[in-house]
């Protein structure tokens, strides 16, 4: 668990690249972090995290948070206190449509612990025309 | 323009972050797991007609890491060729990767060629699910000499 001083340096603001946030955030976006969050936020929220595989930072929306159960090849497996599950906001068909495979998700590298919370996104403040609040996740 | 840029410079995040998705290649062919899982064959084959523990030794070691290779093969299949609409066609599908890579663990630690050999068969129920849901033709590129 990093330290308010290791939580204090950030980031505070990240760029997105590729598209399985599509369509609330688009590659290319640049976005204001809180980075002193050391707990998972409400499911809706958008975070950013350390991928347990590889250590990538990536950006993921929570999908739901401790206690939670979480339907999963054909059973349910439930959430541990300080786990959450993260979702990309675009699906499978629609990835296909951009001509890319299955987003990354928890669907792929499971629950992710909270020791890998690196912030919470706050808004967007790059393109101009689009700066503001995270939309929620479209329905699918 | 030039204030602009300069603007731009300090708004700019120091930090990238991936939405990211897969980029698969879309080869896949059950092949692939068929010739790690022979090599399994041949070994205990070869540690059966030797008597050398330095080979003997050497045979299970190897084996060890075909077997491994099986099951990442099969697994890749399973997880990235195989949608949820190939289960139409091919309605025991979990069951049958659950088997096979049951079936490799076995194979792992044993030295039957009957193991071995019921390996193979799974491998071939798993190439002909492949086949039935056209992977044949999707998964492979046009032109191999046959």
């Amino acid at each position: 668990m990093a330290t308010l001083r290791e939580r204090l340096r950030g980031p505070w603001r990240v760029a997105v690249i590729e598209g399985s946030m599509a369509p609330a955030i688009l590659p290319g976006d640049w976005l204001v972090v809180n980075p002193l969050v050391a707990r998972w936020p409400r499911p809706g929220a958008v975070v950013v995290f350390r991928e347990p595989l590889g250590e990538t930072l990536a950006i993921k929306r929570v999908a739901a948070r401790a206690g939670d159960q979480i339907p999963f090849a054909g059973g349910y497996l439930t959430l541990a206190p300080d786990e959450a599950w993260l979702a990309a906001d675009a699906d499978e068909k629609a990835a296909a449509a951009a001509g890319s495979g299955p987003p990354i998700d928890s669907q792929r590298f499971g629950p992710v612990a909270a020791a890998e919370l690196v912030g919470r996104v706050l808004f967007r403040y790059w393109p101009p025309r689009r700066i503001g609040r995270i939309p929620g996740r479209a329905a699918r | 323009m030039f204030l602009t840029n300069a603007v731009l410079r300090f708004l700019a995040p120091r930090v990238t972050v991936r939405a990211h998705c897969d980029l698969p290649c879309g080869i896949y062919d059950p092949e692939q797991a068929r010739i790690e899982a022979e090599s399994c064959y041949k070994i205990i084959e070869k540690y059966a007609a030797n008597n050398d523990p330095a080979y003997r030794t050497r045979a299970l070691a190897i084996k060890e890491e075909r077997a491994e290779l099986t099951k990442h093969h099969l697994d890749v299949l399973w997880h990235d060729y195989f949608k949820p609409e190939h289960l139409e066609k091919v309605p025991n599908l979990h069951d049958l990767f659950w088997q096979a890579n049951k079936q490799v663990s076995k194979v792992k630690a044993s030295t039957d060629i009957a193991d071995a050999k019921r390996l193979l068969e799974l491998i071939d129920e798993v190439d002909a699910a492949w086949k039935a849901t056209g992977g044949l033709e999707k998964t492979r590129v046009a032109g191999r000499p046959s």
